[in-house]
């Protein structure tokens, strides 16, 4: 299942990136109000090819599905290249997904 | 002879590759669990002295909703970590990004907000100084209690 919606668009020599993730992120006291167990992701990072290009490690503070925007310089990237975003949370559970940049 | 280049090829080899990403709640847990902005920092960074300056955090002036604020965070700062942290929610920090090469400090996320705060963000130069940009703002409805 799709966890994630991308959009990568290389402009001069700077990638910008959005991204959408779907994740409840709920915290210890959301969780304890609902009586459940408590669960966010607690890293999310993006390569290109062998290349990290962004590298995030989080706490409970992101909002539900967050939304995420960030640049970073085109390393000669080519076109067809695509931005591989990967998240893992606190029950253990990892998603990546990967979208063409466009304008490469 | 030949042998004991063999071996010291092997070695070079099996250095550590310098890794640009950093799992900062393994290395760092205590940043975690701080309750307050200043201590978050020292467990982050070892160290609490600040220059204000080169950050720039923006947010808007009233966020009608606390459970999703966007924070935009932008610096020429030449840095190799950037870290963000509140004064409201019951632990400090946000999130840690770990910058490269390859690295424009220009982000955006949206964060929760338990009420009305100050976000710091604090920006670690490789000239081994910590740049800090702080924002204030108020939160319409906490964002916490879900």
């Amino acid at each position: 299942m799709s966890t994630m919606k991308i959009k990568a668009k290389a402009e001069n020599d700077v990638v910008s990136a959005k991204v959408m993730i779907k994740h409840d992120m709920l915290t210890y006291d959301q969780a304890k109000t609902k009586g459940t167990t408590a669960n966010f992701m607690t890293h999310i990072s993006a390569k290109v090819g062998e290349t990290v290009v962004y590298d995030m490690s989080t706490s409970q503070f992101l909002s539900k599905n967050p939304v995420l925007k960030f640049k970073f310089k085109n390393a000669g990237f080519k076109k067809g290249d695509q931005l591989e975003m990967t998240w893992s949370d606190l029950s253990g559970a990892t998603s990546t997904e990967a979208k063409e940049i466009k304008g490469l | 002879m030949e042998r004991r280049t063999f071996l010291g090829l092997g070695l070079v080899a099996l250095a550590p590759v310098a890794l640009s990403a950093e799992d900062w709640r393994t290395t760092k847990p205590n940043a975690w669990t701080a309750h307050e902005v200043t201590p978050a920092i020292e467990a982050i960074f070892g160290k609490v002295t600040l220059v204000e300056e080169g950050v720039d955090v923006k947010t808007p002036k009233v966020a009608s909703n606390g459970g999703a604020v966007p924070v935009k965070i932008k610096s020429k700062i030449d840095a190799k970590t950037v870290a963000v942290f509140q004064d409201v929610n019951p632990e400090s920090t946000v999130a840690v990004y770990t910058l490269n090469d390859h690295s424009i400090i220009d982000f955006e996320m949206s964060i929760k907000m338990k009420k009305s705060g100050t976000i710091s963000v604090v920006v670690e130069g490789k000239d081994g100084k910590l740049y800090v940009g702080k924002k204030s703002l108020e939160v319409a409805l906490g964002g916490c209690e879900g």
